[in-house]
């Protein structure tokens, strides 16, 4: 039944850290049915694997332009209401016809698909399909077996795959703790660089989001990259990025986004993302580059705003939700010192007066002329957040970089 | 904050009420005689009836006893059938006398595919053999996301899975031939994050075929459930606030002008399907009606007006849970309305559609599915569901075809029909040692459910935390894993598995040829009315800005525009759904 894993790498468990594969999962346009890709999801991360996850209802290009940008080893789709032989083709017709066609394409759907229509898409360009009964040990194994690649430079790759296979190769050498080959160079180019920190679920994704809805909206021929840092799992290595699936704003092909995986790191950023920023800056493609850390604590500081060395970003927005504690908590939040820009977000929410107060008062005391902005994410058209808009843009007008106001 | 914690407290009253007459009862002479005189008049009243074998029956199954405890037990704790807190059932008589022509078949068969005349041939081959008649539809994925057969990207999926809807001269297609304005007839709809519009649809298209009086004689029920939505069907349109407020505004409105019409149907199957236990199952259903119920009080609507018209449907499936869940759900609801909503008799009562579980169909050994369809269906009728949908055989692979179909709907009248199980007396089983047992289980650990969201702040901010779905989605992994660990037994996938190689079944798919059919109909349809359903789309915008009744509106703006271009129209005002892992 099931295929044996590669016997010296489970004989060798501490040998050489193993690069995770980064797999992207979606259900078609027009189909809700989550159920197996969620848990083909949690299954995968538990076995190291970097998933990313789309969501469900996805049109092709959606699904292709996700695949590029976060150069992905494989595409796995789940589809069940029908319209599965045209779809599989589609999304492998896209990738093929951008020059991606090296990243195939399988997936699943219970007994929706049958065999028959198995070898139709198998010779238009579908990989494989996981049948209804295929055992999860038995998937796991074979793709483990059959799309674990490393990823190579590779001269052909054009416009957002080649900005990802830099980003990847970063990547992959900090995993395998080979030096990167790519230096990040000294930043330069116009984009402006805001790195934005804040409390778990304090709404950074949504936040960013709805900023990137102003910027298409203002810029109409600009673009703007995301970098979306998600912690992976201690134990297994593997982690589920999620980011995309509300990323709404981002299904635009003026939108770069790409998820990070911290792989083991502590700092709340992936290691690979200085460079990442690098890469993204030096391809002078992007007006604005927005850099989300993972939920961070009292004391951290993941863009460097304190130390010695140089501040990752040219802006720091750290963003907190009115459920921080209290004053004393609110004090020992270092970044409040640190940031050029903050947040209160879910002003909806009834604590949110008192907390506006007493954090612009806390802002005071720095004597920095730091404003609070206060938003409401979760609504679209909100006030706040265009207020916040501005004043990103005015910053980065201030700091040289076009920040999109072109 | 939330209600639910309310709630909880409100049954967990509630039973010690009950445990207090029960004692009261032992040692009350008085009550103990009033009690055993209601008792005598009960029993007075049940008329008895014979078995095909001459067998003498009671219509309706009591406790056998006298004693004024265990009457006491009955009638506060179960309730009398039709009576609080109805857990026996929701009236005093179901199922019986089939034949005799009484009644209305419990039999609802959600049916849908390819164009609208082909599901309106399903339709007319399903309800043959019925009375009554009960249409249940089921819409192909571009339509339940709202959008058009011609938008980029669906034709594929157009009349798959369900019927394809673009018009409201679809609609009259639909339900050629069928006379709507019967007094047995009744039409379901599956339809949710564009249910406004299409029930405009449907109120567009009776008003052109019966007159615009026949309004108040439709009879039928709309899915229209918008926080399962969100939580595990996935089909959801604009942020959550507007879904809520479109289905709120539809619901003010049908209850003065239709009020045989049931314009939502609090729903827990998708949240079963989608892996939640039974518990769960139940929980998040009835929390979620009860945040209904709460919205719309808030919106200054009467619980005693809307409550009769809220609806729930509730999956079945082979877990032991499922032998008492419609009736643990019918308890708490009652309570909770009662109890803390105020609500009056009518408005207590929670009407239940059941539907067998597909996920517990599988595609290996397809045939067995058969067996595993009935004794859900046993489980549902003996919950006394008000109605009932059973799977087809072929559920794994494709829309049913006619040959699965008719055995699914066979399976009910078998049931039901031939077997004597539900014909000669009502409640059989109710009030047996294990069922009681597992009711007071069930019902303690939906509680504490209630009250971990509670403290979450209630339905909606667990919502926005992902705790629904988180739970639901952890539950449909262990499910698989338990599957392929084979700590699940499923016959025929871990359990006597046969060489048998995977069956090559007939498919119900919708050729190409009728998916451009489609397109061209809708384009058509544009093109008529290209003129005049610019002003009715901004009259719509209008409304929907300036926070009048939307559902008002739209059954206007059917009549010259497309269901895409009606999503559209009000995307533009509300913005879209920020969907969640
Ligand atoms: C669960 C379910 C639902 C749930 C979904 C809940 C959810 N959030 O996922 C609910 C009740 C909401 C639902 C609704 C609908 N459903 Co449904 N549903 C099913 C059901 C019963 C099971 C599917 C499932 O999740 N199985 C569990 C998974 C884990 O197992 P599996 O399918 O065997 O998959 C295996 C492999 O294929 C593999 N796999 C699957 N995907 C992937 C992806 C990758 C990347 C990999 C590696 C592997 C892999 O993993 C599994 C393990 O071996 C099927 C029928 C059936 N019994 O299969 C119908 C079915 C898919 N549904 C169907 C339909 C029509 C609908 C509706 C359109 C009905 C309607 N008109 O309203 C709606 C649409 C909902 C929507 N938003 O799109 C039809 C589709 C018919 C068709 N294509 O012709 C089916 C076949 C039922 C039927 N016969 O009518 N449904
Ligand atoms: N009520 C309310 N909820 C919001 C608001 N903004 C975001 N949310 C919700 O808060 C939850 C967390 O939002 P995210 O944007 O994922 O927060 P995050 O800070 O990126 O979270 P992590 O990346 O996990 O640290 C989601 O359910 C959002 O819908 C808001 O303004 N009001
Ligand atoms: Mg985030």
């Amino acid at each position: 039944m099931a295929v044996a894993l590669n016997p010296r790498r489970a004989a060798h468990p501490a040998r050489a850290p193993r690069v995770p594969l980064r797999i992207l999962t979606a259900v078609p346009i027009c189909d809700g049915h989550d159920s197996a890709v969620t848990t083909i999801n949690i299954e995968l991360a538990r076995h190291g694997i970097e998933v990313i996850y789309l969501g469900y209802h996805q049109s092709v290009s959606a699904i292709a332009r996700a695949a590029v940008q976060e150069d992905v080893n494989v595409v796995g789709l789940s589809s069940y209401n029908g319209g599965h032989i045209i779809f599989f083709k589609e999304v492998a017709d896209q990738l093929r016809h951008s020059g991606n066609g090296d990243i195939p394409v399988f997936g699943g759907g219970g007994g929706t698909i049958t065999k028959a229509d198995e070898r139709i898409m198998r010779r238009q360009g579908t990989d494989r399909i996981f049948f209804a009964g295929t055992p999860l040990k038995d998937i796991m194994t074979i793709i483990q077996r059959d799309y674990a690649r490393t990823a190579k430079p590779n001269a052909k790759f054009k416009g957002d795959r080649s900005l990802a296979r830099a980003i990847t190769l970063v990547e992959q050498n900090l995993s395998a703790r080979r030096p990167p080959r790519v230096i990040p160079a000294r930043r330069q180019g116009r984009g402006f660089v805001v790195g934005i920190a804040g409390p778990g679920g304090a709404g950074k994704s949504t936040l960013i989001d709805e900023l990137t809805s102003r910027f298409l909206r203002q810029h109409p021929t600009g673009r703007i990259a995301i970098l979306a840092n998600d912690p992976s799992h201690p134990d297994t290595g593997g982690a589920i990025l999620g980011d995309r699936v509300s990323a709404i704003y981002a299904q635009d092909d003026r939108v770069f986004f790409r998820s990070l995986a911290t792989r083991g790191s502590l700092t709340g950023l992936s290691a690979a993302t200085p460079a990442a920023i690098g890469i993204l800056q030096q391809s002078g493609e992007f007006d604005l580059i927005l850099v989300e850390s993972v939920g961070v604590g009292q004391e951290s500081d993941p863009f460097g705003s304190f130390g010695q060395s140089r501040r990752l970003t040219d802006a720091v927005l750290f963003v907190l939700a009115p459920h921080y504690g209290g004053l004393i908590q609110l004090q020992k939040i270092a970044l409040l010192n640190g940031a050029d820009l903050v947040a209160l977000n879910k002003c909806d929410h009834p604590m949110a007066r008192t907390a506006q107060a007493e954090i612009q008062a806390r802002l005071n005391q720095n004597g920095r002329g730091q404003v609070l902005h206060s938003t409401t994410a979760a609504r679209h058209f909100d006030p706040g957040v265009d207020a916040l808009f501005a004043a990103i843009q005015a910053l980065g007008s201030a700091r040289g970089r076009t920040g999109g106001a072109r | 904050m939330s209600q639910l914690g309310k709630i909880a407290d409100s049954v967990d009253r509630y039973n010690r009420f009950v445990a207090a007459e029960v004692a009261r009862a032992r040692s009350d002479r008085k009550f103990a005689a009033e009690l055993r005189a209601r008792w005598a008049a009960l029993r007075a009243s049940v008329t008895m009836t014979r078995s095909p074998t001459g067998t003498p029956l009671p219509r309706l199954a009591l406790p056998d006893t006298d004693e004024p405890g265990a009457i006491a037990e009955y009638l506060f704790g179960q309730g009398f059938p039709g009576q609080f807190p109805y857990a026996t059932a929701a009236y005093r008589e179901m199922y019986l006398d089939h034949e005799t022509g009484t009644g209305e078949e419990p039999m609802r068969l959600f049916a849908g595919l390819g164009l609208a005349e082909d599901t309106n041939a399903r339709f007319k081959y399903l309800s043959r053999h019925q009375k009554s008649l009960r249409l249940s539809t089921a819409f192909d994925g571009p339509t339940l996301y709202g959008l058009d057969s011609d938008h980029a990207g669906v034709l594929g999926k157009v009349g798959e899975g369900g019927v394809a809807i673009d018009t409201v001269e679809d609609m009259g297609r639909l339900f050629a031939g069928f006379d709507l304005t019967r007094k047995d007839a009744s039409v379901s709809m599956t339809m949710n994050a564009p249910a406004p519009v299409i029930l405009a649809m449907f109120i567009a298209a009776a008003k052109r075929r019966f007159g615009a009086g026949c309004v108040p004689n439709l009879r039928g029920t709309i899915q229209a459930d918008m926080l399962k939505e969100v939580q595990a069907q996935n089909e959801v349109i604009f942020p959550v606030d507007a879904s809520l407020r479109f289905l709120c505004d539809m619901i003010e409105w049908c209850v003065p002008n239709m009020p045989r019409w049931y314009p939502v149907s609090i729903s827990g199957y998708h949240i079963a399907e989608a892996g939640a236990t039974p518990v769960q199952q139940a929980a998040f259903t009835l929390s979620n009606g009860f945040t209904y119920a709460g919205l719309l009080q808030a919106r200054g609507a009467d619980i005693n007006a809307f409550g009769p018209r809220l609806s729930f449907f509730l999956d079945c499936s082979l877990d032991v849970e499922y032998l008492v869940l419609g009736r643990v759900c019918r308890r708490i609801w009652a309570i909770g309305l009662r109890d803390v909503f105020g609500a009056g008799p009518k408005a207590q009562i929670l009407k239940l559609h059941t539907q067998t579980s597909g996920r517990s169909l599988i595609a290996a050994e397809f045939q067995n599915n058969l067996t595993r369809t009935a004794v859900e269906l046993m489980l549902a009728y003996m919950n006394y569901t008000n109605s009932c949908h059973s799977n087809s055989a072929d559920e794994p692979f494709t829309t049913p075809t006619e040959k699965y179909a008719l055995l699914a709907s066979h399976g009910q009248s078998i049931l039901l029909e031939e077997s004597g199980l539900f014909k000669h007396t009502m409640n059989l089983f109710g009030g047996a040692p294990g069922l009681l047992a597992l009711e007071r289980q069930v019902e303690q650990r939906i509680l504490s459910v209630f009250r971990e969201m509670d403290t979450l702040g209630g339905v909606i901010a667990a919502m926005e935390q992902r705790y629904q779905r988180s739970q639901i989605q952890e539950s449909g992994h262990r499910i698989e894993t338990q599957i392929y660990s084979g700590e699940r037994p499923v016959i025929g996938l871990n359990k006597y598995v046969s060489d048998e190689p995977m069956p090559s079944v007939p498919l119900a798919r919708t050729s190409p040829k009728k998916q451009r059919l489609q397109v061209e109909r809708l384009r058509a349809f544009k093109r008529r009315h290209a003129k005049t359903a610019p002003a009715a789309l901004q009259r719509l915008a209008h409304v929907a800005r300036g926070g009048g009744n939307v559902f008002a509106e739209l059954v206007d703006t059917v009549e010259v525009c497309s269901l895409g271009q009606i999503t559209a129209c009000l995307a533009d005002v509300v913005g879209k759904f920020r969907p969640m892992v």
